[in-house]
């Protein structure tokens, strides 16, 4: 569990009627102690756990299509695998053939978000630094760049923002008030909804799973509460299994919202 | 599924927000406290859906 609760909970022996409250987990859940500090720069543990993640997912692809075979075998399989999901699953569902180009990118998103997210189950880890909003934020911002700069580049400048502006087939009155939506979303809404949608989801989880936690350590003792603490506990087993479940389903829902934004940049929609 | 869902959230807050900010703006320029706010609010999830049957619903 996270440092600051846990440790106030456990160290001070903070249990049901040993007159001390509930220690209930806030926002103080997502903040920790810097690591070490370079200056004004502070190293904490959700920037550890991305660089993890990081080097989890380049180190496994290294080792499994550093060397390819014809016949793949071991970590090579596994990674076709993956491969073969988001190109077949995500990229060619949205964009077809045309957005093969396109899946090392989706690859490397869904894979990276993926280790990122399950960080928050793995024992001693046990935080998804996705869960502070800054690294949803730049991935959805390096999403944001590409699919704008692919967007002016396949149809001009004017005609990206005319086709984002003015779907075809609606009388021409009707523009008027639709068009201002459209550039709100394109621009706006679409970014700010995706960081938001991953971030919240796995700050929601992280959340519910430490509430459990503490709760089922602070009822213990030999009393009724143990009945408390024993429910208490066995949901946040349910709920971590629960968790593992929306960890695969963020990472491909953002995946395949960013297929679905390069997608209609590469041509216009009829 | 291509993301179809999950981009409609998007339309109907860029909706509200648009039309749902216009009223707000009217509210303050005339003086009422929350009279052109939800009106605006309305008409914006009614043109955001407008959009979202027109984007993703008619599949042809």
């Amino acid at each position: 569990m996270t440092a600051d609760v846990q440790t106030l909970a456990s160290e001070s022996g903070c249990h049901l009627f040993s007159g001390c409250g509930f220690p209930s987990p806030g926002l103080n859940v997502f903040e920790f102690k810097p690591i070490f500090s370079i200056g004004a720069f502070d190293f904490t543990k959700p920037m550890l756990l991305a660089l993890i993640s990081m080097l989890l997912v380049i180190g496994f692809f290294w080792s499994a299509f550093a060397k390819p075979k014809m016949v793949p075998r071991g970590a090579q399989n596994v990674g076709e695998l993956g491969y073969l999901f988001v190109r077949d699953n995500i990229s060619r569902e949205t964009m077809g053939k045309k957005g093969d180009p396109y899946v090392p990118f989706l690859f490397s998103i869904f894979f990276f978000v993926w280790v990122m997210n399950v960080m928050a189950i793995i024992p001693f880890a046990q935080f998804p630094a996705t869960s502070r909003i800054a690294f949803p934020a730049s991935i959805v911002g390096v999403v944001y760049v590409t699919y704008l700069v692919l967007g002016i580049k396949n149809q001009g400048f004017v005609g990206y923002f005319k086709n984002m502006m003015f779907p075809p087939g609606l009388p021409k009155a009707i523009y008027f008030l639709l068009a201002p939506i459209e550039l709100l979303q394109g621009l706006i809404t679409r970014p700010f909804t995706m960081a938001v949608r991953l971030f919240a989801n796995m700050f929601a989880g992280h959340m519910l799973i430490v509430t459990f936690s503490v709760g089922a350590w602070y009822l213990l003792g030999f009393h009724i509460g143990a009945l408390f603490s024993a429910t208490s506990f066995l949901v946040v087993v349910i709920l971590t299994a629960f968790e593992l479940m929306i960890q695969a389903l963020q990472a491909y829902i953002i995946t395949l919202l960013a297929a679905s934004y390069i997608s209609s940049s590469l041509e216009a929609e009829h | 599924m291509d993301g179809a869902a999950w981009s409609s959230v998007g339309y109907l807050l860029s909706g509200m927000l648009f039309y749902g900010g216009i009223g707000w703006l009217i509210d303050r320029w005339t003086g009422h406290s929350a009279l052109f706010l939800p009106i605006g609010l309305v008409v914006g999830i009614a043109l955001s859906l407008v959009l979202v049957f027109v984007r993703h619903g008619r599949s042809s």
